[in-house]
């Protein structure tokens, strides 16, 4: 068996000047301004920059980084979410991207029937969620509820109907993005318990966090991305102790 | 030939979805109202109400030799569709962007579904349609079981061009604004509540450019005249119907990567 997930030479652009261009109002302004046109490239933006790493079956890779250093980036190329500008992913396995929770909620439904949709939204067949449902309700602790429109719910009600529909599958990947802050302290023990469970049920894991401690006590290997850039990888330890210091030094 | 097969193993593979965003539209838009879904029906008969008295006696149109109600409705039932869907369409992957955003799914299941489910309303006004042809003795005959092949060609047109607006709504917001405009332009160019011959030729030409109108015609000419469509007929409808859809496919294809630099 081959690599679960392949990242080969991966790059992204965005183009900063899209939202400028569109205006007419700026155009006619540009025009009378005779301002010398900027060009181009001074616009491109470089989210990740040659990025290559492969993930096998059954690891758990953690992605450190500062705020903006390309990671959610990142995981929306591994998941799909975004074609890289340049250089391609291959993936073999079904994944499961818990990048952000609740998207998918129709706020006019009720928490019986955006089960069903945010089931299905993420993949889920009928039968699945059918065989799962008793299960979810009885995670969220939501049973009173279940014929009330979500737009009645608290947000930490909404967050953990939305987390217990989202780790009821067993994908071969699980991408997670920083959720295990979910509701109040009672849950937030819960879906972290659960959360692990998941990560050391032996699927393959792309995780990241801002969480140090977490990082360490749950991956086998650890990237370190900074401007896009790869800056380091390999063994949880060395990587975590080298991010570490540079976030000291900074101080 | 590969990408055709993806589309149909993703149709399959996404059924389910499809099947939720459409009921979710449903229910969405009956669940406050105390008439629910009776409003799908009593909407055309209403509109139809009002249009007639206006154009009637105000403007003393008439169709000659057929009923004006039935006249109207038919047109009224065929263009709604049209315009419900595209307009509903257009916004309905820009509406969607938090979820294209954060999850892999097919883009194009969002212009689709909307589609389908505007459909399902197209379907129940056929009921007020036949009440309507049954009660003013225009009658039934046996062409009408050709009829569904306009609602296919309706749809495919639909489709195309649904598809083709919801990419471009993508990189320009101001369509939504165009369009309106657009829509009204199209409720006087396909004749709806008015007779093509009571116009001089030249602007017939013009109209019969709008693919609409030939569907429309397609079907009032089994609905109205009882008479089995021209081979022609079946052939431009159809043709508009398959070269919409297909470079709306091409379009929204070629642009739908692009879609997410535009959030």
């Amino acid at each position: 068996m081959g690599s679960m997930i392949k990242v080969n030479d991966v790059s992204m652009k965005f183009n900063l000047g899209i939202e400028k261009n569109f205006s007419l109002k700026l155009f006619f302004i540009n025009l009378f301004k005779h301002k010398k046109k900027e060009s181009k490239a001074d616009k491109d933006f470089w989210a990740l920059k040659n990025i290559s790493f492969t993930v096998e079956p059954g690891e758990v890779v953690g992605f450190v980084g500062s705020n903006g250093a390309g990671k959610s980036t990142l995981l929306k190329v591994v998941s799909g979410v975004m074609k890289p500008t340049k250089g391609n992913v291959e993936i073999n396995g079904n994944i499961c991207p818990m990048i952000e929770l609740g998207a998918g909620f129709d706020m006019d439904l009720t928490a019986h029937e955006n089960i069903y949709l945010n089931g299905s939204i993420l993949g889920y067949s009928r039968a699945f969620i059918d065989e799962k449902f008793e299960e979810i309700v009885k995670f969220s602790e939501l049973q009173e509820f279940l014929e009330v429109p979500v737009r009645n719910f608290s947000s930490g009600m909404v967050a953990r109907l939305a987390f217990s529909i989202a780790t009821q599958v067993d994908p071969e990947i699980l991408i997670v993005d920083e959720i295990l802050s979910v509701g109040d302290l009672n849950f937030q023990q819960k879906s972290e318990a659960k959360m692990r469970s998941m990560i050391s049920g032996g699927t393959t894991v792309l995780y990241v966090s801002h969480s140090i401690e977490s990082i360490k006590c749950l991956c086998d290997k650890v990237i370190w991305i900074e401007r896009g850039q790869m800056i380091m990888s390999g063994e949880t330890e060395k990587v975590c102790e080298a991010y570490y210091q540079s976030q000291v030094s900074k101080l | 030939m590969q990408t055709y097969r993806n589309i149909f193993v993703n149709l399959k593979r996404y059924s389910f979805l499809l099947e939720q965003l459409i009921s979710r539209d449903f229910k969405v838009k009956y669940k406050r109202s105390v008439l629910g879904v009776l409003w799908s029906l009593l909407n055309p008969i209403l509109m139809m109400c009002v249009m007639a008295i206006v154009f009637t006696n105000v403007f003393r149109f008439s169709t000659p030799g057929v009923n004006y109600l039935t006249y109207l409705l038919t047109g009224l039932t065929y263009f709604n569709y049209f315009s419900e869907a595209s307009n509903l369409s257009m916004s309905s992957v820009v509406a969607n962007f938090s979820l294209i955003n954060k999850i892999y799914i097919p883009k194009y299941i969002f212009p689709l579904s909307k589609c389908l489910f505007v459909g399902i309303n197209f379907l129940l006004t056929l009921i007020p349609l036949y009440a309507v042809i049954i009660l003013t003795g225009t009658g039934l005959n046996m062409y009408h079981l050709v009829l569904p092949f306009s609602f296919l060609f309706l749809f495919m047109f639909t489709l195309g061009i649904s598809l083709i607006l919801s990419t471009i709504a993508v990189f320009l917001r101001d369509m939504f604004y165009i369009y309106g405009i657009v829509i009204q332009i199209l409720t006087y160019m396909t004749p709806i509540m008015y007779d093509i011959n009571m116009l001089d030729s030249r602007l017939q030409i013009l109209l019969k450019l709008n693919p609409l109108y030939h569907i429309v015609t397609f079907a009032r000419t089994i609905i109205l005249y009882h008479e089995m469509p021209s081979i022609r007929a079946f052939i431009i409808c159809a043709g508009s119907g398959i070269v919409s859809l297909l470079i709306g496919m091409l379009v929204f294809k070629k642009n739908q990567d692009k879609f997410i630099y535009y959030v």
